[in-house]
């Protein structure tokens, strides 16, 4: 086992095991999750529904696969553009003022509201990825990306 | 060709992949759960606005609503907004304030009356707050009648208030 692949390892656990805890609350509600992207304002009315649908399930499998290292590149691209994806939201409601329910973790309306602190978890979350994916990138064979020579 | 290059290649296939198999899934959990989302809502144009909950009601409905006095309107807005205009005979009700005004803008109103809620603008979330609100209080009868304020002006209907 070469240098920083342990570590590598365990942030991949940690992010898998984030999305798929994050999947799972709005699998079970998808209305809920439905009306949090509405109030979001951003994405438009018609996708809501579909959005609600497939998005949670999207986080889950990536949190799999995360988990169990397959499909490594792939999964760290839309890893990371998700985070980036909720970053941008998140500040651009923040920014515009706009009370909204973060929908990070839970679709209970009661909790979980969407502060600078969720940006910065996301933030977290964001670099995290980064640093997967860029590994992945620079060196394929240690991250074990099958690649031919 | 580079190892790279050959990584990006399989970033893009393979995360195509994966958007296809979220997709699939998805939708076909969706198609067999019982509380299954409708993909896409229809509606009147006016209700194009209706919010998951299906809590929304035209301002044609809000209007017959109004006349026939079947409704209280509830204004969201804070109260200087309210204090200088708001629809004829509303209360106000801003949800921030919900703990403290309720019982004395609400304790004589009995949970089944069919509530109108609204603020100002189309993007006003205060209406949906306090619908959401009033709901958890046990109303059943609740709707809301989005960019209510401006929609409710511009068709000339009652409002009353200082006009400040």
């Amino acid at each position: 086992m070469k240098r920083g692949e342990g570590l590598a390892f365990l942030v991949r656990l940690f992010l898998g095991g984030v999305f798929i805890y994050a999947g799972l609350d709005k699998i079970i509600d998808p209305a809920g999750f439905a009306k949090i992207i509405y109030n979001y304002r951003i994405v438009p009315e018609i996708s809501i529904n579909l959005i609600a649908v497939c998005l949670p399930w999207l986080e889950f499998i990536l949190g799999v696969m995360l988990v169990a290292g397959i499909f490594r590149p792939g999964t760290l691209v839309l890893v990371n553009l998700l985070l980036l994806i909720f970053l941008g939201g998140l500040v651009f409601n923040l920014a515009r003022g706009l009370d909204v329910h973060c929908g990070c973790f839970t679709t209970d309306a009661s909790g979980d509201p969407a502060t600078w602190l969720a940006v910065v978890r996301d933030a977290i979350l964001l670099a995290l990825s980064l640093g997967l994916l860029v590994k992945t990138v620079r060196r394929p064979d240690l991250t074990g990306a099958k690649v031919k020579e | 060709m580079s190892k790279s290059s050959q990584v990006i290649k399989s970033m893009i296939r393979q995360s195509g992949l994966i958007l296809l198999l979220a997709l699939a899934v998805g939708l076909g959990v969706n198609q067999v759960r019982s509380d299954r989302l409708p993909l896409v809502r229809s509606g009147p144009a006016e209700s194009r606005s209706a919010a998951a909950d299906g809590l929304t009601i035209s301002l044609e409905e809000a209007r017959r609503l109004h006349e026939t006095d079947q409704a209280l309107f509830l204004d969201a807005r804070p109260e200087p907004w309210f204090e200088m205009g708001h629809i004829q005979r509303a209360r106000n009700l801003p949800p921030e304030e919900i703990d403290r005004l309720f019982a004395q803008v609400l304790g004589d109103v009995p949970p089944h009356r069919l509530i109108v809620t609204y603020c100002d603008g189309e993007n006003c979330q205060l209406s949906h707050d306090l619908a959401f609100a009033l709901k958890q209080r046990g109303f059943t009868e609740v709707r809301v009648l989005v960019d209510g304020w401006r929609l409710w002006q511009e068709a000339g209907l009652p409002i009353e208030g200082s006009g400040g």
